[in-house]
This record gives C-alpha cells, sequence and structure tokens, in this order.
C-alpha cells in the first residue's frame, strides 16, 4: 500500500473511529446490562402471584380494553400483547395530548380484570434501554446514534484495510511485550480489534437498522397499507369501533396455525388510522422473530387484508434479536457481554493509542 | 513487498476463519434451536478463543529479538 493511501485510510480510521468513541463507549457500557434484560427483570420484578380463577372464564378482550381505559380515563388505546406462561394480557394506552413516547402500560389478569405484576419493563432497565435507544431524545437522538454506527461500520472496514500493512511482519497473536507500551497496546489493539470484525460489524450494522425503525414503519405504512387508508377520509372514532375480540378471531382464522403476538390500534405507527392490525409471529426459530399482520377494519370488524411484511420491515424484525443477542439462549448471551466488554477495550485502546501518539514528543 | 513481508493469506487467514465462524454460529443460532444455540455460542466464542490460542502460540516469539518492523 502506497503511503498516500495508507495515510489517507489512517485519516477514515482515526476520524471514524475519534468522533464516535464516546457514544460507543455508552452504546456499549448500556448494551452489557441489556443482553441480560431477560434475567434482570425476573430478579428485579420477582413477585409471587397466580391469577384469581386459574380455571374460571377469561374475560374476552374488549372487556379487558374497558378495564384498562376505565384505570386511565380519557386514553386512547395503543397496543395490547399476551404473555405466554400466564393469562395476562398486557394494554398500553396513551392521553391523547401526552407527549411522544409517553404510554400508560398495564398487565392485566384475564381471569378477574385485576392489575398483574409487572414481568418485564424494570424501570432501571427501561433507562438503560432508553439512554440506548435514542438518550431520551426521540426520533433524532435514534437518527443520531445510527450516524455514530455508521462511523463504527466506516471505522472498523478502515481498521481492516489498516491492518494488512501493521501486520505484515507480524504473526497472528503477536504481542510485542518487549516494546514500549504504546506497541503493546497497539498488538493488543489489533488482534482483539480484528478477531471481533465479524460480530462488531453485526451489532453495527444490526443497531443502525434499529435506529431506522420509525422511518422503516412510516414507509411501510405510506406503501404497502396505502391503499387500505384511502377507503376513509377520517379515522375511526373510538365509539364507532367493531368489537376487538371478534376482530381477533377473524384475524386469527385468516392467518391459522401462527402465534398472537400483539394487536396495534389504529393511528398506532404500526396500523392505519382506520385498522386493527392484528400480529402474528411463526414457529420455527427463524419465523418466531418475524411478524404478519391481519388488518381489520376497526368500523365494521371485516377482514381488510393479510399484509406480509415487505423485506425491509423483515430486515428491521431480525435486526433486533441479531443485534441484543437474545435469541440463543444464556450461553450465547454470555459470549455476547464478553465481546462486549472486548469491544469496549478495543475502543479503550484506540482511544489510548491517539492520546498516547499526541503526546509523543516529535 | 520485500521477502520478509506475509502474504494476504498469512496476515488474514485466520481472522478470515474465525469471522465465518463467528458467522455461522450467529446465523446458526437464529435459524435452528436446541443444540444449535450452544453451537453458535461455541463457533462465535472461538473468536477469543482463537485470539487466546494465537497469542499462548506466538508467547515464546514475542520476547525474541526480530528485524524491525514498519512501527
Amino acid at each position: 500500500m502506497q503511503t498516500r493511501t495508507l495515510r489517507a485510510w489512517s485519516w477514515v480510521h482515526k476520524w471514524s473511529s475519534l468522533v464516535s468513541t464516546a457514544f460507543l463507549l455508552m452504546l456499549c457500557l448500556t448494551g452489557l446490562p441489556l443482553v441480560f434484560s431477560h434475567e434482570l427483570n425476573e430478579v428485579l420484578l420477582d413477585e409471587p402471584w397466580a391469577p384469581a380463577h386459574a380455571d374460571g372464564r377469561r374475560l374476552d378482550l374488549d372487556q379487558v380494553l374497558d378495564v384498562a381505559l376505565a384505570r386511565h380515563p380519557g386514553d386512547v388505546p395503543a397496543f395490547m400483547s399476551f404473555d405466554e406462561d400466564r393469562p395476562v394480557v398486557n394494554v398500553t394506552s396513551r392521553a391523547p395530548d401526552a407527549p411522544a413516547g409517553q404510554f400508560n402500560f398495564q398487565p392485566i389478569d384475564r381471569t378477574s380484570g385485576d392489575p398483574a405484576p409487572l414481568v418485564a419493563g424494570h424501570p432501571a432497565i427501561e433507562f438503560l434501554l432508553q439512554l440506548h435507544t435514542d438518550m431520551f431524545l426521540g426520533l433524532p437522538g435514534m437518527l443520531f446514534l445510527g450516524a455514530m454506527g455508521l462511523l463504527l461500520v466506516i471505522a472498523v472496514v478502515s481498521g481492516v484495510v489498516l491492518y494488512a500493512p501493521f501486520m505484515r511482519r507480524l504473526p497472528f497473536g503477536t504481542v510485542r511485550t518487549d516494546r514500549a507500551a504504546r506497541t503493546r497496546w497497539l498488538d493488543w489493539h489489533n488482534l482483539l480489534g480484528v478477531v471481533t470484525v465479524a460480530w462488531v460489524l453485526v451489532v453495527g450494522v444490526t443497531g443502525v437498522v434499529n435506529t431506522l425503525a420509525t422511518p422503516i414503519l412510516a414507509v411501510w405504512k405510506d406503501t404497502a397499507l396505502a391503499d387500505l387508508a384511502r377507503a376513509y377520509d377520517s379515522p375511526a372514532p373510538m365509539g364507532e369501533r367493531a368489537s376487538l375480540d371478534a376482530a381477533v378471531e377473524r384475524a386469527r382464522a385468516a392467518l391459522p396455525g401462527r402465534t398472537l403476538q400483539f394487536v396495534a390500534f389504529p393511528g398506532t405507527d404500526y396500523s392505519t388510522e382506520h385498522h386493527y392490525a392484528v400480529f402474528f409471529h411463526g414457529d420455527t426459530p427463524l419465523t418466531t422473530h418475524l411478524t404478519t399482520p391481519a388488518l381489520i377494519d376497526a368500523r365494521t370488524g371485516e377482514l381488510a387484508a393479510v399484509a406480509p411484511s415487505p423485506w425491509y420491515v423483515k430486515a428491521l424484525s431480525l435486526s433486533q434479536p441479531l443485534h441484543f443477542g437474545d435469541y440463543g439462549g444464556l450461553g450465547l448471551k454470555i459470549v455476547w457481554a464478553a465481546l462486549d466488554l472486548v469491544t469496549i477495550f478495543v475502543l479503550g485502546s484506540g482511544l489510548y493509542l491517539w492520546l498516547a501518539r499526541r503526546r509523543r514528543p516529535a | 513487498m520485500s521477502r520478509r513481508d506475509l502474504g494476504p493469506g498469512a496476515i488474514f487467514g485466520a481472522p478470515l476463519a474465525l469471522a465465518m465462524l463467528s458467522l455461522i454460529g450467529l446465523v446458526g443460532a437464529l435459524l435452528a434451536d436446541g443444540a444449535w444455540d450452544w453451537i453458535g455460542a461455541g463457533l462465535l466464542a472461538l473468536s477469543l478463543a482463537g485470539a487466546a490460542a494465537a497469542r499462548l502460540a506466538r508467547r515464546p516469539a514475542d520476547h525474541q529479538p526480530r528485524p524491525s518492523s514498519r512501527q
């Protein structure tokens, strides 16, 4: 590689890293506990609970929704999700004038309508998740972190390019322990950086895709769902909506053999202004992460469409497990955490190398 | 390239192999359950184990005098 080319790549590596390092360190530090968020929530929210009438009749979804909204008068429903291992329905609602992202979340015992304890969403974990996702800045924060993720990808690619000239006389695994501290740190930086390239690129790229969730869903609504929304002039008002329970049953009939995951109410990011979007996922390890919505006309309760997700929504869905590493059991999580720690070392050593070079006498 | 310089295969061979194994582990654990969860974690862990093994293998050589490199 010619000196000029080497300098150019070196400049790219230095500045893409320097600009993003503080934010990447924050993401790595907050991401570490988030890898174990399921386990931490279990410990932090551990509370013995049993349904009020384990063998009794269950409330239908309209009754559950009425109970939830009665506890927050004036709220409009946003989402409804379903616990897998207990008869609990989670209702998410929001006040019409609430700031974006501010919701009321209620787990409800489907056998009685009583509140059920939370099993996820401990405030400390939610704080870390919010910091990790958008730094409490909403969409601008998400997009900014996405830009930092892109810089990470550039830093990794330029780092791989620079690896060759730096290692041309050093066999893989060499750390020159008899040299100055900066050389030792450089060798460790190169060794640990190059062996974690694949993982860092996967986590970085999927992180960038995750930051684009809002625009991706907006494109999906404006394209794939646009035809469905054209038939109406105004949003479906609360008082004119068809039975939610019947809507879910119709959706289930349209997508047999799949597992109900959640319902998005009219007016949310995941639906139109006129439909209940009833999302189902598959039962194979891969399709568990891929959802398909059946759209039910919220006024008539009729099936409007089954809308298989386009590729970019599927990419978004798969980016979530591949970013958080929560799809392969505890073993994978432990390796994920170890790689996260190594990445913190690579970031820190890169910063040290830059500082040490600046301090070096001319 | 001087005679002492390593070729691309020697420079990138081991990192590339570890990267491929990592990707197989990442995707394998996503596509299948059960044993593949552990196989995926194991393949991903190989990236760190590979670095540790190479480090141990190079250790005696690290202290031997060698012609100066470009750094």
